[in-house]
C-alpha cells in the first residue's frame, strides 16, 4: 500500500501542471471560441456578431487568460467542473458518462487481450522457431498491424453482415459489446503475445531456470511459474499505457460503432471547442494514466521477487 | 514437454472458446438484428418496430436554439405553425391560416382545433405564446427569428399575432423553420431548457433519450392527422456513413440516411431501396477579388472554363454530386437544373493570355480547403489538376476552417473551395444572397461588390408573392453566374435507404417530418 501511496504522491503535482497545458493549448489556437461554439450548436456559418458577444460574455471569455484559469480551477476543486458551452449540460455528466462506456471497453479489451495474448506468448516460446511459434508470430504481425479502422469495418461485414450473430452499431446490451472489443483486443492482445514470447524465450535461458530444472520441477511449473511469471511483468507495464490510449483515444472505434464514449466525446468538444469539456476529459484520462502507471508499477513488484528485494530495502 | 503444451494450448483453446461463447451469447441473448434482406417490398406491418440510422446526432440536448428542433420535427415528434409545401411555399401544419393584417408589420395565424400535446393538454394560444416567447428570448434565438424584432400575442383563444419591426412578407415561411416547433407550456416551468419528452403534438412522442447515441419514439395514437406507420421506432445517430450502411444491409436498422456512394451498388444488390436527391447546398470555388489575380474578370472566366464540372461530379465523386452550373440546384423551384458545359482549355488558355498570363509569366495560386467534408480534399486535388492543364499551377492547402477563416474573411488569400447551405433553417435564400455576396454581406468572401446585384437584393423585403420573391432568387443567381462571382462547382446529392421499410419521401429541403410516413414491411 505504501508503495503504491508513494507512487501516486506526484498525481496532485502532474494534474496541475496538465491543467495549465490543458487549459492554455485551446486558446494558443487562434481559434474564435464562442464562434465555433456557436457553430456547433446550429448550422450557421455565419454567427451574429452581438450572439456573439453575449455568448462570449456568458461563459466569461471576456477576462482574461488568468482568471478564467483561477476561475475554473477553484471551482474544479470545489468539484464544480461547470456547463458544457455546446450542449449546456453538466460537465461532470457528459465526461463521468463517457468515461464509463470507454471504461467499460478497455477493461473487457483488455482482459480479451491478456486472456489470449499471454497463453498464445507462452506456448510459442515453450516450442520456439515450432509451426505453432511461427504461425502466432504472423498472426502477431497482422494483430498489430492492421489499423482499427480496417479491422473494425471487415469484423462488422463478417460477424454482422455475414454471420448476423452482433449488431453492426449502437450501444446499450451485451451484444453491443462484442465487436468494439474484438477491435480494441486485437492490437495489445498482438502485441502482448509478442512480448510474452520474446520475455519467456529469454528468461528459460536464465541461470536460476536452468536450476530449477536440474532440480527436477516439472517442465509447466518451469514454464509458468519462472518463465512467464517474469515475462508478464513488461505486458503489465504495457497495460499501463494501453489504459490511457484505449479511454481517450478509441476515436475510430467509437466512431466506427456509434459509441457514446470518451474520445468520440473529446474529438468532438476539439471540433467544437467546448473548453469545459475539453479540459474535463483530457484531465480524466491523466489522471486514469497516472493511476494505471502507478498500480501496474505495484503490480509489477509482486509479479518481480527481484524488483520487490530492490523496493523493500530502499 | 507433451504436458506443457497440453496445458498451454489448454489455456489458449479455453480463452477462443470463451471468446466464441461471449459471442454466441450475445447474439443469442441480446436479440442482434436479423440478417434477412427483406428490401421494401413484402406486407406493410403497420404495428411493428422501426429502426433507423440517422447521420446528425442531437447538438445540444434537443434544444431549440441549436438546430435541434429541426431533428424534432424530422423524426415527427415536434410541430410549427407552417411547413412548406412542394412549391416550397408556406402551407398549414398547426396554423391552419394566416393573413397579414392592415398593420403590415403584423401577421395572424389562426391555430388548428382538436390538437393535444403529448402530455394531453390542448394547443392553445397562451401556449404558443409560451413556446415562442422562449425561443425568441434566448442568448442565440434560431436564424429564422433572430433580429426581426420579433413579438407575439394572443389573439383570442384559436389565434396569436406575430409582429416584427419591419415589415416582413416571409413571416408565415419562417414559421416553418424546426427550431420554431411549439412544446406544451409544461415543458417550460421549470426554467432552463425546455423538456422535450413527452411535450410536442406530432404524430410520435419522444418517450426516451440516451444523449447522442439513442432516442425511442412511440406512436401518438390521439394525433391529429395521419396516423405515424410503426408502433414504435429506435433512432440510432450513427455518425460513420460506412456504419449506417452496414447496419441497414445486416438488417440492424429499416432505414438509413447519408449513406456512402461506395456502397449504393452493394445495398441494391442486398435488396434495399436507395433514394438520391438534391440537397440545398453547393460546393463553390471562391475567388478573391479584392486582389490580383482573381480581380480580373478573365482570369476568373478562364478558371471557369478551365474545370470539367461535370466530370468532377460523375467520376472524381462518383456521381455522389449534381454538376452545378448556378448557386441554386434542383432541390429548389428556382434552381438551375441544366448541365453546365464541360472544361474548355483552349479557351482558358486564350482568356489567361490576354489577362497577361502566358508561358513567360504563368498564374500561381493558392487553393485552400478543410477536411470536414470528405469530399472537398478530393475535389481540391482534381481542380488542381484541372487548372493546371490551362496552365495554372495551384498549391492545394487543407486546413482547419475555424482556424483559417478570419484570414479568408479578411480576403487574404487566392482560392478557397466551400460547402456551404443556400437556405437557413427556412426555405428562403435571402439570407445566403445577402450575407454571401452583398457589398456589406458578413460572409463576402468572394469580396464581390455590385451595387446593381446590391440593388437587386433590396428589392426583397417589399415582395411579399412567393413566387415573385422565388424570381428574384433565379435572377440573382445569373447575375453572380453571369459576373462569375466564384465557380459553383457541383451541388451533393443527399441518399437514404430503406430495407425491409416502405414509405420514406425525399424532402430536398429538409422540411418536412420524415419518420412518420416509414412502416415496416416483411
Amino acid at each position: 500500500m505504501s508503495a503504491l501511496l508513494r507512487r501516486l504522491a506526484p498525481l496532485p503535482f502532474v494534474l496541475l501542471a496538465a491543467s495549465v497545458l490543458v487549459f492554455a493549448l485551446p486558446r494558443l489556437t487562434g481559434v474564435d471560441v464562442p464562434r465555433a461554439v456557436l457553430r456547433a450548436r446550429t448550422a450557421d456559418a455565419v454567427p451574429d456578431p452581438e450572439v456573439q458577444a453575449r455568448v462570449a460574455a456568458e461563459f466569461g471569455l471576456n477576462d482574461s487568460a488568468v482568471v478564467q484559469y483561477l476561475r475554473w480551477l477553484g471551482a474544479a476543486l470545489r468539484g464544480d467542473l461547470g456547463f458544457s458551452f455546446v450542449t449546456r449540460q453538466p460537465v461532470a455528466e457528459v465526461v463521468g458518462d463517457g468515461l464509463a462506456v470507454s471504461g467499460v471497453l478497455t477493461v473487457l479489451a483488455l482482459g480479451l487481450a491478456a486472456s489470449i495474448g499471454v497463453p498464445a506468448g507462452v506456448y510459442a516460446a515453450s516450442r520456439p522457431g515450432g509451426l505453432l511459434d511461427r504461425g502466432l508470430s504472423a498472426a502477431g504481425i497482422v494483430g498489430v498491424s492492421v489499423p482499427e479502422f480496417v479491422l473494425a469495418p471487415w469484423l462488422v461485414l463478417v460477424l454482422a453482415v455475414g454471420l448476423g450473430v452482433v449488431p453492426a452499431v449502437g450501444w446499450g446490451g451485451p451484444q453491443h459489446v462484442v465487436l468494439p472489443v474484438l477491435t480494441l483486443a486485437a492490437y495489445p492482445g498482438a502485441l502482448a503475445a509478442q512480448l510474452v514470447r520474446a520475455e519467456t524465450v529469454e528468461v528459460l535461458g536464465r541461470d536460476h531456470v536452468r536450476l530449477a530444472r536440474a532440480k527436477g520441477l516439472s517442465p509447466g511449473r518451469v514454464l509458468w511459474r519462472h518463465g512467464a511469471r517474469l515475462a508478464t511483468t513488461s505486458v503489465t507495464s504495457l497495460s499501463a499505457m494501453v489504459v490511457a490510449g484505449l479511454l481517450g483515444g478509441s476515436v475510430v472505434v467509437e466512431v466506427v460503432f456509434g459509441i457514446p464514449g470518451l474520445g468520440r466525446g473529446l474529438y468532438d468538444a476539439v471540433l467544437a471547442q467546448d473548453l469545459p469539456v475539453i479540459q474535463a476529459a483530457t484531465l480524466a484520462v491523466v489522471v486514469v494514466a497516472v493511476s494505471a502507471g502507478a498500480v501496474v508499477e505495484v503490480l509489477a513488484l509482486v509479479l518481480d521477487p527481484v524488483a520487490r528485494n530492490r523496493e523493500e530495502s530502499r | 514437454m507433451g504436458r506443457i503444451g497440453t496445458r498451454a494450448a489448454a489455456a489458449c483453446v479455453g480463452a477462443l472458446v470463451a471468446l466464441v461463447a461471449l459471442v454466441a451469447l450475445t447474439a443469442c441473448g441480446g436479440g442482434a438484428g436479423s440478417t434477412g434482406s427483406t428490401g421494401a417490398t413484402g406486407t406493410t406491418q403497420p404495428d411493428a418496430a422501426l429502426a433507423v440510422a440517422l447521420q446528425f446526432p442531437p447538438r445540444a440536448a434537443y434544444a431549440f436554439d441549436a438546430d435541434d428542433g429541426a431533428r424534432l420535427m424530422t423524426l415527427g415528434v415536434a410541430e410549427t405553425l407552417t411547413t412548406v409545401d412542394d412549391r416550397v411555399q408556406p402551407a398549414p401544419m398547426l396554423a391552419t391560416g394566416w393573413e397579414q393584417t392592415a398593420d403590415p408589420r403584423t401577421w395572424r395565424f389562426t391555430l388548428r382545433e382538436g390538437v393535444t400535446f403529448h402530455d394531453g393538454t390542448p394547443l392553445t394560444a397562451d401556449a404558443v405564446v409560451t413556446a415562442l416567447s422562449h425561443v425568441a428570448g434566448v442568448t442565440s434565438p434560431p436564424r429564422a427569428i433572430r433580429g426581426i424584432g420579433f413579438r407575439i400575442a394572443a389573439d383570442g383563444p384559436g389565434a396569436v399575432l406575430i409582429t416584427t419591426a419591419e415589415p416582413d412578407p416571409v413571416v408565415p415561411l419562417r414559421m416553418s423553420s424546426g427550431n420554431l416547433g411549439i412544446l406544451a407550456p409544461s415543458a417550460y416551468a421549470a426554467g432552463g431548457q425546455p423538456t422535450v419528452l413527452r411535450t410536442a403534438t406530432g404524430p410520435y412522442v419522444l418517450d426516451a433519450v440516451n444523449g447522442t447515441d439513442s432516442a425511442v419514439l412511440v406512436r401518438n395514437d390521439s394525433y391529429w392527422g395521419e396516423r405515424a406507420g410503426a408502433a414504435t421506432v429506435t433512432v440510432r445517430y450513427v455518425t460513420d456513413p460506412q456504419s449506417r450502411a452496414l447496419a441497414l444491409q445486416s438488417g440492424d436498422v429499416q432505414f438509413a440516411e447519408g449513406l456512402p456512394g461506395a456502397s449504393l451498388d452493394q445495398l441494391r444488390s442486398a435488396g434495399a431501396d436507395v433514394v438520391e436527391y438534391p440537397a440545398a447546398r453547393t460546393v463553390e470555388l471562391l475567388l478573391n477579388q479584392s486582389a490580383p489575380p482573381f480581380a480580373d474578370i478573365r482570369v476568373r472566366q478562364a478558371v471557369t472554363a478551365a474545370i470539367d464540372r461535370p466530370v468532377l461530379a460523375s467520376q472524381v465523386l462518383g456521381g455522389a454530386a449534381a454538376p452545378a452550373s448556378d448557386l441554386f440546384g434542383a432541390a429548389v423551384p428556382w434552381g438551375a437544373t441544366s448541365p453546365p458545359s464541360g472544361a474548355d482549355v483552349e479557351r482558358a488558355k486564350a482568356l489567361l493570355a490576354e489577362a497577361g498570363h502566358g508561358p513567360a509569366d504563368p498564374l500561381t495560386v493558392r487553393l485552400w480547403t478543410f477536411p470536414n467534408r470528405p469530399e472537398m480534399p478530393v475535389l481540391a486535388t482534381a481542380i488542381q489538376s484541372m487548372l493546371g492543364r490551362a496552365g495554372i499551377t495551384v498549391d492545394v492547402q487543407v486546413g482547419d476552417y475555424a482556424a483559417r477563416e478570419p484570414e479568408i474573411l479578411a480576403g487574404r488569400y487566392d482560392m478557397f473551395l466551400n460547402s456551404r447551405s443556400y437556405l437557413s433553417d427556412y426555405a428562403d435564400a435571402t439570407s445566403t444572397l445577402t450575407s454571401d455576396y452583398t457589398c456589406g454581406g458578413s460572409y463576402n468572401i468572394d469580396q464581390y461588390c455590385s451595387p446593381a446585384y446590391d440593388a437587386l437584393i433590396d428589392r426583397l423585403p417589399g415582395i411579399t408573392d412567393p413566387a415573385q420573391r422565388q424570381a428574384l432568387f433565379a435572377e440573382a443567381a445569373r447575375m453572380l453566374t453571369d459576373e462569375v462571382v466564384g465557380v459553383m462547382v457541383v451541388h451533393p446529392l443527399n441518399t437514404a435507404a430503406t430495407n425491409g421499410a416502405t414509405g420514406f419521401v425525399a424532402d430536398p429541403l429538409s422540411a418536412k417530418p420524415v419518420l412518420p410516413g416509414l412502416t415496416r414491411t416483411g
